[in-house]
C-alpha cells in the first residue's frame, strides 16, 4: 500500500482514532499562549504602583498580600474581562469571516457593534437607563437584534456570503447614523457618558461582566469544536463543499450566530472594542500559516491582542488613562490599511 | 417511462442507480427544464450535450442535488435523493462542479485529502482508509509528483487533475462532471477525457459528463443525451444518436456526419461554411 504525506501535518492515532494536528498552528498557539502569560502578569505588575511578580502570583492564588487591594480589586477584574472579551472578539472575528470568506468581515462590518452601539446610546442619552448595571444587557440586544436583522436581510433559500457582508455594512451605515441623532439630540450629560462606552473601554470592569461571558464561551466551546471540522470542506466553492456532504446553510447558520452572541457580549462586557474581532483571525492565519483561520489561535489572538492594548492604554499617557478601544483603533486602523494594499487572501 | 435504447448490448441488462423522473428544475420562478425522465446506465460513461442555455449543467446539478427540483424527483438507489442526508449522499456520488475554487495557499496532498470529508468524523480524521485512497486517487491521475505543490502554482490541465483526484479520494461508485474540459487547450482536453475513461473502465466508476464538444462527446460516451430547451430530444448510444438530423434540430447547424478516422464514432464536420453561402 502507497502512502502519503500531508505536509504540514502531524497524525496522532490512539485506537480506532486519528487526528490531525497542524504543526504550525499548534506552535502558534504555544507560542500565543506564553506571550498572553507574560502580559497578564505584567499588566498585573505595572500600573501607578509597580508590584513584583511574586506579589501577584500571591494575590492571585488567593494568598494574604499588602497588595491585594491594587492587585486583586482594581487589576486583576479589568485583566480578566479583558481576556474573556478579546478570546471572545477572536472567535467571533474568525467565525464570521469564514462564513463570509471574506478577511474585511467581522462583528462591526455585519452590524453587530453598532446595533450594540446604538441601542446603549439611545438608551443612555434618553435617561431609560444610566450608565451603571444595565448597560451591558442593553448591549447584548441590541447587537444580537442587529446582527438578526441582517442575517434575516440576507437570507434567501441559503446565506449568500457576498449579500450577508453588503447588507451588514448597510445596516451599519444605518445605525451609526442613528447613533449620531441620538447623541446630538439627547441629554448632554449622559452623551458624554456613552461617548465613552463608545470607544470601548475596560476601566471599571468588574467580575459581574466576566460572570456570564465566560459562561459564553464555554457553551461556544463545542459549537467552535464542530465549525472547525467544517472549516475544512467550507473553505471551498458552495458547490463543491455540497459535493463533499457539507450541511452548507446549517453550518453558515451556526457559524455566523454564534459568531454574533460572541461579539455581542463582548460589546456587553467591554464596549464595542473596534477592530480585534477584525485583525485577530488574519493575524492568526498568518502565524498558523494555514490554509483556513485556526479558530482557536484566533481566540488566543484576541485575547492578547485586547490585554497588551489595555495595558498600553492605561500605561501610554499614564496617569491619563485612553480606553482601550482607542489603542485597538490606532493600531488597527493602518493594520487594516496594510491587509488592503498588500493582502491577496481571499475577498471574492 | 422511456423506450430502452441500450441496443447496442442486446444481451447485458444494465442497471440504473441513479435516475430522474418527471423532473422539472427552475431557478427562482425561471423554469429551466421540465419533465425530463433520465436513467444514468451504472457503470458507463453518460455525457449530456445541447447548445447553452440548454439545461444540461442545470440537471446535472439537479442529479448531484445541488438544485431541488420543483417537481420530479431524482432517486438514487431508489431513495428520493432530497430524503437522504447529504454526507450519505457524498458516499455515493462525487461531483466535480463547472469552476471550483480551492482555498488559497493550499497544497495539492492537502486538497485531495478532504475528498475523504464524508468518510471522516470529529475523532476518525485521517485513518488507514484515507491514507490510501488519497495515494491511489494521486497516483492514478498522475499527480503523485505534485503533492506538495501548491495547487494555484498548476497549469490548467494539471489543476484539473487534482481536482478529479479529490473527486476519487472520495470513493464514490458515482462521478458527476461539469464540464470538465473548459478553458484546457485541446491536449489536455484529451488528457482530461482520457483519464476519465480509464477510470471508468478499470475502476468500473460510473460517469455523468456534460460537456461542450459534440464531437468528444461522440468520441467518450457509451451513452448519449442530447438536450434541448430543458426536454430530453434524444438519448442512446452515440452512433445511433448523432446524426444529421439531430444536429440540425438541436444545434440548428447543417452538418455532414462521418465516422471519425481514429475511433469510428460519428464526427460532425458543420456544412454549407461561410465561403459556400457566399457564393450561393
Amino acid at each position: 500500500m502507497s502512502t502519503v504525506a500531508l505536509r504540514g501535518y502531524t497524525v496522532l492515532r490512539a485506537g480506532p482514532a486519528s487526528f490531525l494536528l497542524h504543526r504550525r498552528a499548534a506552535l502558534a498557539a504555544l507560542g500565543l499562549l506564553l506571550a498572553l502569560a507574560a502580559t497578564v502578569v505584567a499588566s498585573l505588575c505595572l500600573g501607578e504602583s509597580t508590584v513584583a511578580p511574586g506579589e501577584v502570583l500571591k494575590v492571585v492564588l488567593g494568598q494574604p498580600s499588602p497588595h491585594e487591594l491594587v492587585v486583586g480589586e482594581f487589576r486583576l477584574p479589568r485583566v480578566v474581562v479583558g481576556l474573556l472579551a478579546g478570546t471572545a472578539l477572536g472567535l467571533a472575528g474568525a467565525l464570521i469571516q469564514t462564513v463570509a470568506r471574506n478577511p474585511l468581515a467581522s462583528p462591526d462590518v455585519v452590524g453587530v457593534s453598532w446595533g450594540a452601539t446604538a441601542t446603549v446610546v439611545g438608551l443612555l442619552a434618553y435617561g431609560v437607563v444610566d450608565s451603571t448595571g444595565q448597560v451591558p444587557y442593553a448591549a447584548v440586544a441590541g447587537g444580537l437584534a442587529a446582527g438578526l436583522l441582517v442575517y434575516l436581510l440576507a437570507w434567501r433559500r441559503g446565506l449568500h456570503a457576498q449579500r450577508f457582508v453588503l447588507i451588514g455594512i448597510g445596516v451599519s451605515v444605518a445605525l451609526s447614523s442613528l447613533t449620531s441623532v441620538f447623541l446630538t439630540k439627547g441629554d448632554g450629560f449622559q452623551a458624554q457618558a456613552a461617548k465613552v462606552w463608545m470607544t470601548g473601554s475596560l476601566n471599571g470592569s468588574g467580575y459581574d461582566q466576566a460572570g456570564w461571558l465566560a459562561w459564553v464561551l464555554l457553551a461556544a466551546v463545542p459549537v467552535a469544536l464542530w465549525a472547525a471540522r467544517a472549516q475544512r470542506s467550507i473553505s471551498f466553492d458552495d458547490a463543491t463543499a455540497v459535493g463533499l456532504g457539507l450541511r452548507l446553510d446549517r453550518i453558515r447558520l451556526g457559524m455566523a450566530l454564534l459568531g454574533v452572541v460572541l461579539a455581542s457580549c463582548a460589546a456587553g462586557a467591554a464596549g464595542p472594542v473596534d477592530f480585534v474581532a477584525l485583525m485577530a483571525p488574519q493575524i492568526a492565519v498568518r502565524l498558523a500559516r494555514s490554509v483556513q483561520i485556526p479558530l482557536f489561535c484566533s481566540a488566543l489572538t484576541g485575547a492578547l491582542v485586547v490585554v497588551l492594548a489595555d495595558l498600553l492604554a492605561r500605561r501610554l499617557l499614564a496617569p491619563v488613562e485612553l480606553p482601550v478601544g482607542v489603542v485597538t483603533g490606532l493600531v488597527g486602523a493602518p493594520y487594516l490599511m496594510w491587509l488592503l494594499i498588500r493582502s491577496r487572501r481571499g475577498g471574492s | 417511462m422511456l423506450p430502452d435504447t441500450e441496443s447496442a448490448e442486446p444481451v447485458q441488462r444494465v442497471s440504473h442507480r441513479l435516475e430522474a423522473r418527471d423532473l422539472t428544475l427552475a431557478y427562482e420562478a425561471r423554469t429551466v427544464a421540465e419533465g425530463l425522465d433520465l436513467r444514468i446506465p451504472d457503470g458507463r460513461v453518460t455525457v449530456i450535450v445541447g447548445p447553452n442555455a440548454c439545461g444540461k449543467s442545470t440537471l446535472l446539478r439537479a442529479l448531484g442535488r445541488l438544485l431541488k427540483p420543483v417537481r420530479g424527483a431524482v432517486l438514487l438507489d431508489g431513495e428520493e435523493l432530497a430524503r437522504v442526508p447529504t454526507k450519505r449522499i457524498a458516499r455515493r456520488i462525487g461531483l466535480l462542479p463547472q469552476s471550483p475554487s480551492a482555498p488559497e495557499g493550499i497544497a495539492v496532498a492537502d486538497l485531495v485529502s478532504r475528498g475523504r470529508q464524508p468518510h471522516q468524523s470529529w475523532w476518525q480524521q485521517w485513518s488507514a482508509e484515507d491514507e490510501a485512497a488519497v495515494a491511489e486517487a494521486l497516483e492514478r491521475t498522475s499527480t503523485a509528483e505534485l503533492a506538495e505543490r501548491g495547487v494555484d502554482e498548476l497549469s490548467g490541465g494539471q489543476r484539473q487533475r487534482v481536482w478529479i483526484a479529490m473527486a476519487l479520494a472520495q470513493g464514490t461508485d458515482i462521478l458527476l462532471l461539469d464540464e470538465p474540459t473548459t478553458f484546457l487547450d485541446i491536449a489536455h482536453q484529451v488528457e482530461v477525457l482520457d483519464l476519465v475513461r480509464r477510470l471508468n473502465v478499470e475502476r468500473g466508476r460510473t460517469v455523468v459528463a456534460v460537456l461542450h464538444d459534440l464531437n468528444q462527446a461522440a468520441r467518450y460516451a457509451d451513452h448519449l443525451v442530447a438536450m434541448k430547451d430543458g426536454r430530453i430530444v434524444a438519448q442512446g448510444p452515440p452512433a445511433e444518436v448523432v446524426t444529421a438530423e439531430l444536429v440540425r434540430e438541436v444545434f440548428g447547424l447543417e452538418s455532414v456526419v462521418v465516422p471519425d478516422p481514429v475511433t469510428g464514432t460519428p464526427l460532425v464536420v458543420p456544412g454549407a461554411p461561410w465561403a459556400a453561402t457566399v457564393d450561393a
